[in-house]
């Protein structure tokens, strides 16, 4: 590797800090002005770090397999949302390319260090810290780290180190290689795929960073008004849902609406639902409301939970640890969500694989009478298990896909993921675009790359007979994600943009200097989404992993008005015909020699 | 195939209301989109408009058809073939109806398809005194029938019957379907009008009955469901004070979602409004 190349654009170093925890060394990747217009940052420049970084058919647990926190231009202007930093890995869950995004002040101070990007390649060979600031990198010993929450292990490592550094560590259940362990700063997480156990097998506790240096952007003036604009657009009506009661209020419209997920999918609605409604939760145990870093919005609701404990609410969260599990006991709930964040695991991940070991049980599938849905003393003693790899939890601890292929029985028909991830909350029968939007992810299940459940409920389209105009919303929702998600901005914020790529290329260009268009950004969102891909080919992907869960695909469900919601294996596989015409693939989804040349791997 | 199409001939010459009966005004709306909207909401195939040639139609939803009726003044025989021949071979069969119903129930819908779909080739009402051949429901295969009729100048509809299997559906049999007599206990779905005064005594008439739930941030102190009244959906957002945009939608029975105001409400219906931007 050789020194960094001049930097031409605006908001970035031009180089990614290539770590050997083995060797306790480091070196500098160059990433060239091509590259960085190609991939942007975040999760699109991690796609590319992959390919270039990560050798083929890796074990994602095994040292060699890189872990990427990567940054973005906009880190460290004042646009709101943008102090965000992606992490990126070959996934231990689904093995192929994950990319989880986190916030807060880890990201100004990782990308202050000077780099665009922080590569850790190899293993500790004892539990460590990782430091990066202008001094260079060194490790330190985390013996007295191990065990603790994340959250513990940033603190004390703050108090030691000093205020000024950042911190994102994993919880015991990274330590223990749980395949859907998460990485955590400042009570955010980079949550799904396993990233927490890519991180513990490295035997790095945590990640410290201290910013050294500044970066300027090219035209300031022109950021600085854009903060302004943007600033006063967040606090309008596209977010008050996030600014007034957070994600969580949409399980009680989910639940009018039979999209809630509840019992492993069985069901769409769930008669507990308005005992975990934000509508009456948030009057009764709402305590505070947070902002990451740069953020004007503030959609992190903290409610208090038995025991004066302070749990940050999340739909997601509730939606996998109550109505998924069939626990309604807003305490129980609440409970297990904290747990779960103390453990270090990916709730949707961890409730999804529960409430299957739920159904095993209660099929007799699995010997253990003392987890049934329904049962909030079970869910917990899962989770307990779980974080501590004993008894059940070995299993569980594998995600759905592993457990269901161990345990047989025609288990994996109600196994609810895609390519080994497990399922957010968004029931696919009832919103077809987002089926289908779920199905072709290069992530897996996922509703943070895939947002087409915003066509389901435009009113633009019948969402429940998937068709071409769903196969189009999920391709123009899966481009704008990539965007966003390598700007980055947060997702949350989508609905302020009437023009999004014309608005994000004037934002790209006011940092950076080059002059992006509206096309240009359309054609990078199409690289970023093909790059994943082109990587989980290379990894083993197969058609086949193009697909649902076959439970959704063989039980129609009856809604509130008497129509049946079907999704049929034929109804997905035109779907996905018409996704893969339209990104270019071929009928089996791999692309063309065009598109491959256009990725700029070599 | 589909199941079920829907046809409204709409080319009448409306020449004792004196004003084209398809445009009449309807609680913000038309009384063909209202006709329109009640019938999409049972069938799942295409929906078809059967107008004069040249008839200027009302604004209609983008998904609907118009075919022309080739032979104007030739009766409801022929519109019914013109229909028939749009929809045979896109589904099985099709609920027919004039445009000068306005309230048409989806539960009276669903009720006379299901005549025809449990093997009828048509389901034809018996309500409040007549028989309703321009509310009822018709094998599409029955096309190349009507056009030989209207060729052979059987222009009424009862020559159609002679030659096919007809469901009747008496009053009795109507009311035995729960859901229709409780939503339509007088069958004023067949209720038709022709002269002004019929139009004028249908638009004095309370707006339907619907169940109204705000979600989320609209909520806003009013949790829980409301009974109102309100014809359309954006007349149910009025009332709760809402307006249908690029942050609020509608949610009709739990089922369709829309911003489209003009989407007509029926007694019984339960609107939910929600957020948008459902991201989590």
């Amino acid at each position: 590797m050789q020194a960094a190349d001049p930097v031409v654009a605006g908001g970035y170093f031009g180089r990614a800090l290539v770590v050997d925890a083995g060797m306790a060394t480091a070196s500098t990747l160059p990433l060239a002005d091509e590259v960085l217009r190609a991939y942007i940052g975040g999760a699109g420049l991690g796609a590319w770090l992959m390919h270039r970084l990560g050798p083929p058919g890796v074990d994602p647990l095994a040292p060699e397999a890189p872990l990427a926190f990567v940054f973005s231009p906009l880190v460290g202007t004042p646009l709101t949302t943008s102090a965000k930093f992606a992490v990126v890995a070959k996934s231990p869950l689904t093995g192929m390319l994950t990319d989880a995004l986190a916030s807060s002040q880890f990201a100004i101070a990782g990308k202050l260090t000077g780099h665009d990007a922080i590569v850790i390649r190899g293993a500790c060979r004892q539990p460590s810290v990782l430091l990066v600031d202008g001094d260079g990198v060194r490790f330190i010993d985390a013996a007295d780290l191990c065990g603790l929450p994340a959250a513990e292990a940033e603190k004390r490592l703050r108090e030691s180190l000093g205020r000024s550094w950042r911190i994102a560590a994993i919880g015991p259940a990274g330590e223990r290689g749980v395949r859907y362990a998460t990485i955590s700063h400042d009570g955010r997480h980079a949550g799904r795929g396993g990233l927490g156990a890519v991180m513990g097998s490295k035997r790095l506790k945590a990640i410290a960073v201290r910013a050294a240096t500044k970066v300027a952007s090219a035209d300031p003036q022109a950021v600085l008004e854009a903060a302004r604009d943007l600033r006063a657009r967040s606090f309008g009506p596209a977010t008050a849902k996030y600014r007034e009661l957070g994600t969580l209020a949409n399980l009680l419209a989910f639940n009018a609406i039979s999209t809630l997920p509840t019992r492993n999918f069985q069901a769409a609605t769930f008669s507990g639902a308005p005992l975990l409604a934000a509508e009456d939760l948030s009057k009764m145990r709402s305590v505070t409301r947070n902002s990451c870093a740069s953020c004007t919005i503030g959609c992190e609701h903290i409610y208090s939970a038995r025991g004066g404990k302070k749990i940050r609410v999340e739909y997601e969260n509730v939606f996998a640890l109550g109505p998924m599990c069939g626990v309604s006991d807003p305490d129980a709930v609440l409970a297990a969500s904290g747990r779960c964040d103390e453990l270090g695991v990916d709730t949707i991940s961890a409730g999804g694989t529960i409430a299957w070991a739920m159904e095993c049980a209660e099929r007799g599938l699995i010997d253990a009478p003392w987890l049934r849905f329904g049962d909030a003393e079970g869910l917990m003693r899962a989770l307990e298990e779980i974080g501590a790899r004993q008894g059940l939890g070995e299993l569980l601890a594998e995600g759905s896909r592993r457990a269901a292929e161990h345990v047989g029985g025609g288990s994996a028909a109600f196994a609810p993921h895609v390519k080994g991830l497990e399922l957010p909350g968004y029931e696919p029968r009832t919103m077809q675009a987002m089926a289908l939007g779920l199905a072709v992810n290069p992530r897996g299940a996922d509703h943070n790359r895939s947002g087409a459940y915003e066509a389901d409920l435009s009113g633009d389209l019948d969402r429940l007979a998937g068709g071409d105009a769903h196969v189009a919303a999920a391709v123009q929702t899966e481009d704008r994600a990539a965007v966003m998600d390598s700007l980055i901005l947060c997702k949350f914020l989508r609905g302020v943009f009437s023009e999004p790529f014309e608005e994000w290329a004037a934002l790209l260009s006011a940092v950076t200097g080059w002059d992006v268009d509206a096309a240009e950004l359309r054609q990078t969102a199409r690289r970023i989404v093909m790059a994943k891909r082109v990587f989980n080919i290379r990894e083993g992907w197969r058609p086949q992993d193009d697909w649902l869960p076959e439970r959704l695909l063989s039980e129609p469900l009856r809604i509130g008005s008497g129509r049946v919601a079907a999704l049929t294996p034929e109804r997905l596989r035109g779907m996905i015909a018409g996704y893969y015409a339209a990104r270019g693939l071929d009928p089996e989804g791999r692309p063309d020699q065009a598109s491959l040349t256009d990725l700029q791997l070599s | 195939m589909s199941s079920s199409a829907g046809i409204v001939l709409a080319g009448g010459r409306s020449s004792r209301m004196g004003t084209p009966k398809a445009a009449l005004e309807w609680h913000g709306s038309t009384l063909l989109r209202r006709t329109i909207g009640i019938i999409s909401r049972v069938i799942d195939g295409p929906v078809v408009v059967v107008r004069a040639p040249g008839q200027l139609l009302p604004e209609l939803p983008s998904q609907v058809e118009v075919v022309d009726d080739p032979r104007e003044g030739m009766g409801p025989v022929q519109g019914l073939a013109a229909g028939l021949a749009a929809t045979a071979g896109r589904a099985e069969i099709a609920f027919v109806c004039s445009t000068d119903m306005p309230f048409l129930h989806p539960a009276f819908v669903r009720r006379v398809l299901r005549a025809a779909q449990e093997g009828a080739d048509v389901g034809l009402p018996l309500a409040r005194g007549f028989p309703q051949p321009l509310a009822a429901s018709y094998r599409t295969a029955l096309a190349p029938v009507a056009e030989r009729l209207v060729a052979q100048q059987r222009l009424r509809p009862a020559f159609l019957f002679e030659e096919c299997v007809v469901a009747r559906l008496d009053e009795a049999a109507l009311r035995a379907d729960p859901i229709l007599a409780a939503l339509d206990p007088d069958l004023d779905s067949v209720v038709n009008i022709n002269e002004p005064a019929d139009y004028q005594a249908a638009r004095a008439r309370p707006a339907p009955e619907v169940t109204i739930q705000r979600f989320g941030t609209l909520a806003d102190g009013h949790r829980g469901p409301q009974l109102i009244r309100a014809a359309t959906v954006g007349g149910a957002a009025a009332a709760a004070g809402l307006a249908l945009d690029g942050h609020v939608v509608a949610a009709l029975n739990g089922e369709q979602i829309t911003r489209d105001g003009q989407t007509p409400l029926a007694t019984g219906d339960t609107v939910f409004f929600l957020a948008a931007d459902a991201g989590g």
